[in-house]
């Protein structure tokens, strides 16, 4: 590194690929709880609550995936930090999706374990990055 | 005493608990303390019984297949072994697809539910939802006493499709019919264009007669129907009044309502049937509505009376004639057929010429029918219509004493076998108007002689004996939906020769009468569409030095 360079690459790989993998894993879970709205029983007041929270989710990744890609560029810690503080309510969000769905498929297994464990790999290296910032 | 009573209310109140356990499960234990025969389950058989099965009927009890891994109870029989034994296997069964169910959080998701428990409490609300002759699943849509029905807005009534309930006012035109059993049911809609019958019976009081809405012509009337942008009345048209011995009169003064009232014991002008007229447009839009009511009078002994309902569509400037398909014939409904009027020159010199041949309701083609009398000369003409696709067969005994002349008897028979009206044409499609003449189909008439063998006596009589419509169809159109068009029908006439008969001497012959339809239609050739052709011309120009 013969630029001082403190953001982190790996870090920005991650942003990026978490952002087009999110897009599919929306769609995916989105089509699967329609599946299973005309295939199982699925009364309104329980397809409600795990729509809600598909759709919270969606909201929230925008911001995080800015703030994580501005504070990283720009190297600042603040945006950073914010970015950290989503990625923990969309972690509770989609132990959600994994856990307290009305029906949870393999397929929904398989999706929220490889969602939460990038999401993880993610706050790891932005707890790294704002170490290296604020040092 | 109170803390019994609550114990025994808190075992009503709740159901069995359902069994889920697989191993437990058997559905062919049909005999309680007995052993089922080949049921593999049955816990009531002891291993003699086992080794006597040939096989198992229910090889395996599941959960829901849907589950990831579920327990199986898996049941066989080990035909090796002497003597033969149940083998029973609690396996985990992995359902391999990607979209198995691997939990759930509704506990109601992979069972039926269980219906509530009558209490004290809930009794009132589960005798509304569910004490009537019908309930549906969805009871709100249907209600039709709910405060908050929105009316339905005027664009989607202005046109009906086939089928679509006719909207009135606060609900659906109603056509009370029988439901489950033969008790009315007022929450039957009547159907565009579905012309209906129905007959249901309804319990009366005399008691209570002005107090029953259905007995009144106000219930039927009420409402008037939406259609487009303005709401059409029901308008009465006549009313016949029915006596108790069956007589009915019409009235004159149709325009004044008639309430049930009780007059001398009796509950007068109480609707016993109601004849709905609905005239529309060619594009679905109802027109006009009218009512024909049969009124009539119950007794004090009767507690149930019969009602009938009927609905018939008709389309503005045209003859209520009934088609019997549209365009091909459907089995089962009348073949259609007319005559051609006199003074017409003969239809296939004259192409041009719009032949109006006459095709009421009354000409079509019937047959004979068979009367419990089976005596052909006192039937009162009572004759079937000829349903298309349905080969029929029917006929009487004729009596033949030595008294009876030849020739009345054989213009008689002819009258019992052909009707009163034999038609000329039959129609090839079941929609045909009367002004095409080449959708109509000429009757073949043949005469054949019972008598091959050629008699010295030529000149005796001949009696008519048997009449054979056969019709001739073939499918018609495309090959997805085929329709049937009639090609031919030929009716054959078989006599034979009459003996005479010494006196006081009598004969019964049996006369019968028969339509079949046959199917002549050639296999279909499903056609291709053709290759592309490419076209291409030169230039006229394009050998210019050399040409």
């Amino acid at each position: 590194n013969n630029s001082s360079q403190l953001s982190s690459l790996p870090l920005q790989i991650l942003l990026y690929v978490n952002g087009i993998y999110y897009i599919f894993y929306f769609l995916a879970t989105l089509a699967m709880i329609i599946y299973k709205s005309q295939v199982f029983s699925y009364p309104d007041d329980f397809l409600a609550p795990d729509l809600a929270v598909l759709f919270v989710m969606a909201i929230l990744e925008v911001p995080r995936l800015y703030l994580g890609f501005k504070g990283n560029l720009t190297e600042a810690e603040a945006p950073l930090g914010l970015s950290l503080g989503l990625t923990v309510v969309s972690v509770v969000l989609c132990v959600y999706l994994l856990l307290w769905q009305s029906y949870v498929l393999w397929a929904d297994v398989l999706l929220s374990a490889l969602l939460l464990a990038a999401y993880g790999l993610e706050s790891g290296l932005k707890v790294t990055a704002i170490a290296a910032f604020v040092s | 005493p109170a803390d019994t009573r609550d114990a025994a209310q808190a075992r009503v109140r709740s159901a069995p608990a359902p069994v889920t356990d697989v191993a437990r499960l058997c559905v062919c234990d049909l005999l309680v303390a007995q052993c089922d025969v080949n049921c593999c389950c049955d816990p009531d058989c002891s291993a003699e019984d086992f080794s006597l099965f040939t096989t198992c009927s229910v090889p395996a009890v599941t959960g829901d297949s849907q589950l990831c891994s579920q327990k199986a109870a898996v049941y066989s029989l080990d035909v090796e072994a002497n003597p033969p034994e149940r083998i029973f296997k609690l396996i985990d069964q992995v359902n391999p697809s990607i979209f198995c169910i691997h939990a759930t959080n509704y506990e109601q998701a992979l069972y039926l539910k269980s219906p509530e428990i009558p209490t004290p409490e809930n009794f009132d609300q589960l005798l509304d939802k569910f004490g009537g002759a019908t309930f549906s699943a969805e009871p709100d849509s249907w209600n039709l006493d709910t405060d908050t029905q929105n009316p339905p807005e005027a664009n989607e009534t202005s046109r009906y499709e086939y089928g679509a309930p006719v909207q009135t006012e606060d609900a659906f035109l109603r056509l009370p019919s029988p439901v489950v059993s033969s008790w009315c049911s007022d929450a039957n809609p009547a159907g565009f264009l579905v012309n209906q019958a129905t007959k249901c019976i309804r319990s009366v009081s005399v008691e209570k007669c002005d107090s029953i809405q259905a007995l009144s012509m106000l219930f039927y009337i009420n409402s008037s129907i939406l259609a487009s942008v303005f709401q059409v009345n029901i308008t009465v048209q006549s009313i016949a009044v029915q006596s108790l011995n069956g007589m009915r009169t019409l009235v004159s003064s149709s325009e004044v309502l008639r309430l049930p009232m009780v007059l001398d014991e009796l509950c007068i002008n109480a609707v016993l049937g109601v004849n709905y007229h609905i005239t529309h447009t060619d594009t679905g839009e109802i027109i006009e509505a009218a009512a024909a009511f049969v009124l009539g009078a119950i007794s004090k002994e009767e507690l149930s009376i019969e009602q009938s309902f009927e609905i018939s569509f008709t389309q503005e400037n045209t003859q209520p004639v009934p088609l019997s398909g549209n365009p091909g014939y459907v089995v089962g409904l009348p073949v259609r057929a007319g005559f051609q009027p006199q003074g017409y020159p003969f239809p296939a010199a004259f192409l041009f010429a719009a032949l109006a041949l006459s095709s009421n309701k009354h000409s079509q083609l019937t047959i004979l029918q068979s009367t419990s009398t089976q005596d052909c000369l006192a039937a009162q003409g009572a004759r079937a219509p000829v349903l298309f696709g349905y080969n029929m067969i029917s006929g009487c005994k004729l009596r033949i004493t030595a008294a009876m002349k030849c020739q009345p008897l054989a213009q008689t028979l002819l009258v019992v076998l052909k009707g009163q009206s034999f038609p000329e044409y039959v129609a090839s499609f079941g929609n045909s108007q009367a002004q095409d003449v080449l959708d109509w189909v000429p009757i073949t008439q043949l005469h054949i002689s019972e008598q091959m063998i050629s008699h010295t006596l030529q000149s005796s009589c001949q009696i008519p004996v048997s009449l054979g419509i056969e019709v001739k169809w073939t499918k018609y159109g495309s090959l997805v939906n085929p329709q049937a068009r009639i090609v031919n029908v030929t009716a054959t006439i078989t006599t034979t020769t009459l003996k005479q008969l010494p006196s006081g001497r009598e004969r019964i012959i049996p006369i019968t009468s028969s339509v079949v339809f046959t199917d002549i239609s050639s296999p279909a050739e499903p056609s291709y569409k053709a290759w592309p052709t490419i076209n291409i011309k030169l230039p006229f120009d394009f050998f210019y030095p050399f040409v």
